[in-house]
């Protein structure tokens, strides 16, 4: 019998724990747990044979650790670990069909890009070299198992997928505030592995199984797939020296019960159990009626740390990452100005957006790669759902797969091509999925026309096995100004795709209002009237306050808003812009020169709205040279002098910063006359770098363009664009003694290959007389001192 | 014997005299504007860090000339030799102030380098905090050397490896090294606290 048959008739035992088992036969401290099965295969078979006895179906290898970063010799560890379960299975007097051989998987003991080195690729290629390995020698099963990382989860599921068709069991850790250590939670969990299209999900380890029932509960609720438990035999203690489990075989499995009574349907132990526990567990619940998993109905997208629901309450997907009539988005975009779309991203958090939209295509540039480096920049820093828009099948495709989470797309249309090419995708990497109401011969006209087409594309979704639920309908609001049936169709369709088929549904706000003046006024009444025909997500711009008023309101009127909070504190919030502004003008009269006091203070916002108002009586460059410039000099002098430090003199930087964006607009050129061009980079190996940034905020303000290639730089890189960006400096930065080496590296590499580049370094373990050690032409102290160089190298 | 610790950032409290230190700044002359910024980085680190922490304890023994014994390896320093003289034992522990904390400052960093060094720094006197907490819990009863960590004197990162497998630091923590040896999260600290007297 096949492992997923038995899991639709019957609730499956797993194993126990093995490691305190193999240290109790012998097993030391230090000692590679996995060696034991070339070593000792009767020690293993003897532990496997035992939870067979006990009853569980499911018996993991000892492959744990399995992978070829911790063994030269993987293929025979992994050939040992399955035949010694099988060997087991051959001495099993009970039936042997309802015995499986799980390959078992846990993490790879690196933290993956961004947070740490391991690139996500080369996470798969390392997982798939374990899955193909295991396949081929015999598993019935993949358990991914004690994963503490969603995107490492991920990456062993893709490696899993692609290189077997066994089917995958994945469980997570969470610890007693139900998160990951990266954050995520178990909803998130859900969202993204059911999507991926695993057999069953559910929690190891860390936990005793009292502590693991909120979530257990958490998992039957929203989980579509069997919910595995396999948690620890409670919390562990040193008894004369020994480790001891604080919950015994009685007790767990008492509460095993009460877990399988939930709705569990996968019971097993971790850390501290044995065949006793299993033995137990199995006799108090396998005369408990089997409740067979149902399938929810919960429409979810999710992060690297939490799901968002879409609901009847309303969600927002911000739409401002998008270079469609932006002058500043598409200069973005051409500079690979990455910080931009990710600043774009926060100021949408902050005015309450739930998703947000990445749209990064530009004829220009290659969309491929902007669309990838903006997700990983995204997802870095903003715990949002993204909600990935392109229409190029394969800018989708590298984005779905480096998404951390569960995914928005946006979009499929009922074409043809577009279902092939983009509903695929949707099947293999996972995702919810906005339809747009258009096809072959275009937009319909009637409200009908457009629900004939988004079922179309509920139909093909089925034939992939994309579930309803992730299907989001958009009917397509357009211009109302050149069709006045417009708003009226639109609002009709939503209704009646929600009536008639039952799915979620989203539009374009702001469309609507295209020609017509005070566009804010249409915007949000329009959203109103969606909302009160069930529109479940707004694309919209949450920086709009008529639309976030519409919204707030609608949610306090239909009893969404418990006290109506929210809507009090977006009334508050708008009442102290309007403060905020007089508090300008205040200032400005107090000092009779404000824009020097706002950089001094370090005040950015009012700062550039200073700026912005002395840009009407002022020209551009008396700004620049009669107020930011001064104002500069002040803070330096201070700095100088010790009565001002390093972070009130950033943030005067950045106020410097922003009074110099609002000038910069004033200026034809558009750009400032720049002394020189310097590269800096964190060397390769070091991780980081916030010193570097510190030094590109003050060059920046003293008027040097600079090209800051981020952290973990190879030397070839540097090297590379120190030539192809002609720059005369070259700044490295490194805060260990282990990566001075590779500084040392680069700065031979860079006087080989561009013998003209001057070299400075800075960081924390360097000196001056270690600067000259390694062949560094300059040594800063500190930023300023970076300044200094600059001025002495890129003079005239 | 690994014994895990964990606590809410609020419990710790943060010494903001050493966070003024780490960003070069004197009390005394930190104005009322900084202040609220101060308070306000203090929010996002209080809101963003997870205090957790793995204690073991570890036999000690000298060999010949400056190679000590652990249960997770041995180490040749001199420095260390120095710290540890007349120990037989020792705690070796790791802490870490969580993931979300690194996030953060990143993410602080697109819109204000000021504000994120600011943070940074919070969070560097944050998990000093925590280890002085735990080197305050390792001490009752006990005499204890000052802790020493890994990289300081001539001990070598190399054995931040040993101490990561001794002290099962990722499945209990979710931490790692990277190729270079240095900590994910970044805000982390392991150290090795000898024992000079216990039971007192």
């Amino acid at each position: 019998m096949n492992i997923r048959d038995l899991l639709n008739k019957r609730r499956v035992y797993f194993d126990g724990g093995l490691g305190t088992l193999l240290q109790k036969r012998g097993l030391k401290a230090g000692e590679l747990p996995e060696m034991w099965n070339i070593t000792h295969p009767e020690v293993l078979t003897d532990i496997h044979l035992a939870y067979f006895n006990a009853g569980s179906n499911i018996v993991c290898a000892n492959t744990f650790g399995a992978n070829s970063l911790k063994y030269d010799n993987l293929e025979e560890i992994i050939t040992a670990a399955i035949n010694n379960v099988k060997k087991a299975i051959e001495l099993f007097d009970g039936d042997k069909n309802e015995c499986f051989v799980a390959f078992d998987m846990g993490p790879l003991g690196k933290m993956l890009e961004p947070m740490g080195d391991m690139p996500f690729e080369k996470a798969v290629s390392l997982f798939a070299e374990s899955v193909r390995l295991a396949e081929k020698h015999g598993a019935d099963l993949i358990v991914i198992e004690t994963m503490n990382d969603c995107y490492e989860t991920k990456a062993a599921v893709l490696a899993a997928k692609e290189n077997s068709t066994l089917p995958i069991f994945v469980t997570n850790v969470f610890d007693e505030k139900g998160k990951l250590m990266t954050g995520a939670d178990a909803k998130a969990m859900i969202a993204m592995l059911e999507s991926l299209g695993v057999d069953a999900v559910g929690m190891n380890c860390s936990l005793g199984p009292k502590q693991m029932l909120e979530r257990v509960r958490e998992y039957v609720k929203y989980s579509s797939l069997p919910v595995i438990v396999n948690p620890n035999a409670g919390l562990p203690r040193s008894v004369d020296g020994n480790t001891v489990f604080d919950v015994d075989a009685e007790e767990f499995s008492d509460v095993m019960k009460e877990i399988a009574s939930l709705g569990a349907s996968i019971l097993g132990g971790c850390c501290g159990t044995t065949p006793e526990y299993i033995r137990k567990t199995v006799e108090k619940t396998k005369d408990l009626p089997f409740i067979p998993t149902e399938k929810k109905n919960y429409t979810l997208v999710s992060s690297y740390t939490h799901a968002v629901e879409i609901s009847d309450e309303p969600v927002l997907i911000g739409e401002r990452i998008n270079p469609t009539g932006k002058k500043r988005f598409r200069q973005a975009l051409l500079e690979n100005d990455i910080d931009y779309i990710v600043s774009e991203g926060i100021t949408q958090q902050e005015k309450g957006a739930h998703i947000l939209d990445v749209n990064v295509g530009l004829p220009e540039i290659n969309e491929d790669e902007m669309l990838v480096s903006s997700v990983k920049a995204l997802q870095e820093v903003i715990d949002l759902p993204l909600q990935i828009d392109t229409v190029k099948a394969s800018s989708m495709e590298k984005a779905m797969r480096i998404y951390n989470g569960k995914p928005l797309i946006n979009s499929v249309n009922g074409k043809k091509e577009s279902m092939d090419s983009v509903l695929p995708l949707v099947k293999k990497y996972g995702g919810a999925l906005i339809a747009l109401t258009i096809d072959e011969n275009g937009i319909p006209e009637t409200a009908e026309g457009r629900c004939e087409i988004a079922k179309k594309i509920i139909d093909e979704c089925k034939k992939y096995g994309i579930d309803k639920k992730d299907i989001i309908v958009d009917p397509l609001a357009m211009a109302v100004s050149s069709d006045e049936s417009s708003g009226r169709v639109t609002l009709e369709a939503v209704q009646l795709i929600k009536e008639k088929l039952g799915v979620k549904t989203s539009l374009g706000v702001s469309n609507i209002s295209f020609g017509l003046p005070n566009r804010p006024a249409v915007n949000s009444i329009f959203l109103s009237m969606a909302f009160e025909k069930g529109l479940n997500c707004a694309i919209m711009n949450p920086g709009s306050a008529e639309m976030m008023q519409s919204y707030h309101t609608f949610r306090a009127l239909k009893g969404f808003d418990k006290g109506c909070a929210a809507y009090i504190d977006f009334a508050s919030r708008i009442t102290l812009k309007a403060d905020s502004a007089a508090c300008v003008g205040a200032a400005d009269n107090e000092n009779g020169d404000g824009l020097q006091y706002f950089i001094i203070k370090g005040l950015k916002e009012k700062a550039y709205d200073n700026a912005k108002e002395l840009l009407k009586t002022m020209k551009p460059l008396d700004i620049i040279n009669g107020h930011i410039v001064p104002a500069l000099d002040v803070v330096g002098k201070r700095f100088e002098e010790k009565t001002m430090y390093l972070p009130q003199l950033l943030m005067s930087a950045e106020a410097a910063g922003r009074a110099f964006d609002a000038v910069k607009s004033g200026l034809s050129t558009g750009k400032a006359q720049s002394k020189g061009r310097i590269i800096i980079a964190t060397v390769k190996g070091d991780i980081h770098d916030i010193g570097k940034n510190i030094v590109r905020v003050l060059l920046e303000n003293y008027g040097y363009e600079v090209i800051d290639l981020g952290k973990d730089v190879p030397p070839e890189l540097i090297v590379e664009k120190a030539k192809s960006e002609k720059a005369h400096l070259v700044g490295l930065s490194a805060l260990m003694t282990t990566t001075v080496e590779a500084m040392a590296e680069t700065i031979k590499l860079l006087k080989k290959e561009c013998p003209d580049v001057v070299t400075m370094v800075g960081g924390a373990v360097l000196t001056e007389s270690y600067a000259d050690m390694i062949g560094a032409d300059h040594y800063a102290k500190d930023a300023m001192g970076a300044v200094r160089i600059a001025g002495l190298v890129l003079k005239g | 014997m690994i014994s895990l610790l964990t606590k809410a950032a609020d419990e710790i409290e943060v010494d903001k005299k050493q966070a003024l230190r780490f960003m070069g700044c004197k009390q005394e002359i930190i104005s009322e504007d900084f202040d609220e910024l101060y308070n306000e980085c203090l929010e996002l680190y209080l809101a963003s860090a997870d205090l957790k922490a793995v204690v073991r304890k570890t036999d000690v023994s000298f060999q010949d000339g400056n190679k000590i014994k652990f249960d997770f390896g041995t180490i040749e320093s001199e420095s260390l030799k120095k710290n540890l003289r007349g120990c037989k034992s020792a705690y070796v522990f790791a802490a870490t102030a969580g993931s979300e904390v690194d996030r953060q400052i990143k993410k602080l960093s697109v819109m204000s380098d000021g504000k994120a060094m600011i943070l940074s720094c919070i969070a560097s006197s944050g998990i000093e905090c925590w280890c002085d907490f735990i080197n305050d819990e390792m001490a009752r009863n006990k005499v204890l050397r000052p802790r020493f960590s890994p990289g300081y004197g001539d001990v070598s990162l190399c054995v931040q490896k040993d101490i990561f497998d001794f002290l099962d630091v990722n499945r209990k923590l979710g931490m790692s090294l990277t190729e270079a040896l240095m900590m994910v999260p970044v805000k982390s600290v392991t150290a090795i606290v000898g024992i000079v007297e216990e039971n007192i």
